[in-house]
């Protein structure tokens, strides 16, 4: 089950308002490659896997990620408070803001909303692990984008810990896929499906 | 060379024989079968960054610290507060946490796992008894309901 602590893995501090950024880094937390869609992924895929490695593995770092939604939440919260009208149109905030005010709402910075089509549970060990490390990659790229428009080093010091966690769980991932491996059939990786077949 | 968790000071491992250094990893042999994306393994027993600075890098790990170009900056200096000292205790278990999933038989790192969270249980006494409770089941000397009280860790800056 799950527990809260109350506190942030990272600290989040940001000193400047910037309600420009926070529409850029929305997509952290309901884009298409973001938090949401990471924890919902790994937290969905673990039921299916064999191996109590895989369970364990997608399980934590499914945590994780919500605890990196957190962070993002935060970080987009901080850039919006206090906002007069004028920062609201200077910085391009208004389709965000006539929705949703200055709350944070899990939608990409194109402003779709967050989309299960983004993740996929397909109830296969080597299908799935795949699909984790192709995530963790994109999200990794999203996060450098992020740094290639972000000039504010309090944003940028909390994304570039976000950054380094994506780099290690693809790390871990595909460690989850080695290890499958060596208890699949030596010869033939996709002869069963070890989420499936008995 | 043991890690010492009291001086907080970063590891180098015993030289092994087949060792692949702090940023690569082993592979199957010479030959691996097609059709299958390997990635290298970590080494046990890997080279570690101290808490403070894993929790800057974002990683305990110095092989996996692989920056982004536009932000190779001079590492950020977090303040010694409670909080972060708690912070990047609990990032190495978490870090650690993870490696042993995909390391389970590596003793070391099993017994500073254990260290850690020994450490740790100190850490939030003293956290709890200055800023309240981490969990809505933590007892501290607070008459009411101190789990409500202000701030919460969005709140800028939290207590950090």
């Amino acid at each position: 089950m799950f527990v809260y602590e109350k506190k942030l893995q990272y600290p989040v501090k940001i000193k400047n308002i910037n309600p420009k950024l926070a529409s850029i880094i929305i997509s952290q937390y309901g884009g298409p490659d973001g938090e949401l869609g990471a924890s919902l992924r790994y937290l969905s895929q673990r039921y299916s896997m064999p191996y109590p490695e895989l369970k364990a593995l997608l399980t934590d770092i499914g945590t994780e990620e919500l605890g990196h939604l957190e962070m993002i939440g935060t970080i987009v919260h901080q850039l919006t408070r206090n906002l007069n009208e004028d920062q609201i149109r200077a910085g391009g905030f208004e389709p965000y803001f006539v929705d949703h005010t200055t709350g944070v709402y899990p939608t990409a910075a194109s402003g779709s909303p967050w989309n299960a089509a983004g993740m996929a549970v397909k109830g296969d060990l080597i299908a799935d692990l795949t699909e984790d490390l192709a995530a963790e990659q994109k999200a990794r790229v999203t996060y450098d984008n992020i740094l290639r428009l972000s000039d504010d080093p309090d944003v940028n010091d909390a994304i570039k810990f976000l950054r380094a966690r994506e780099i290690v769980h693809f790390q871990r991932f595909g460690e989850g896929l080695r290890l499958a491996k060596d208890r699949m059939n030596e010869k033939n990786v996709y002869l069963v499906n070890p989420s499936f077949d008995q | 060379m043991e890690n010492n968790p009291e001086t907080n000071k970063p590891s180098a491992p015993p030289a092994a024989p087949n060792g692949c250094g702090a940023g690569q990893g082993s592979l199957p042999g010479r030959c691996g079968a097609l059709a299958f994306p390997f990635v290298a393994m970590q080494e046990n027993n890997p080279v570690r960054f101290s808490r403070m600075e894993a929790l800057q890098t974002g990683t305990l790990f110095p092989g996996l610290d692989l920056p982004f170009k536009a932000a190779i900056q001079a590492k950020t200096q977090l303040k010694n507060t409670a909080l972060v000292e708690l912070m990047a205790l609990d990032f190495a278990i978490d870090e650690l946490g993870l490696y042993l999933v995909t390391h389970s038989q590596d003793q070391e790192a099993l017994q500073l796992y254990w260290s850690y969270i020994k450490l740790a249980q100190e850490g939030r006494q003293k956290y709890q008894e200055l800023y309240g409770p981490l969990l809505q089941t933590d007892l501290t000397p607070e008459d009411g309901y101190a789990w409500l009280k202000d701030p919460w860790p969005w709140d800028e800056g939290g207590n950090a």
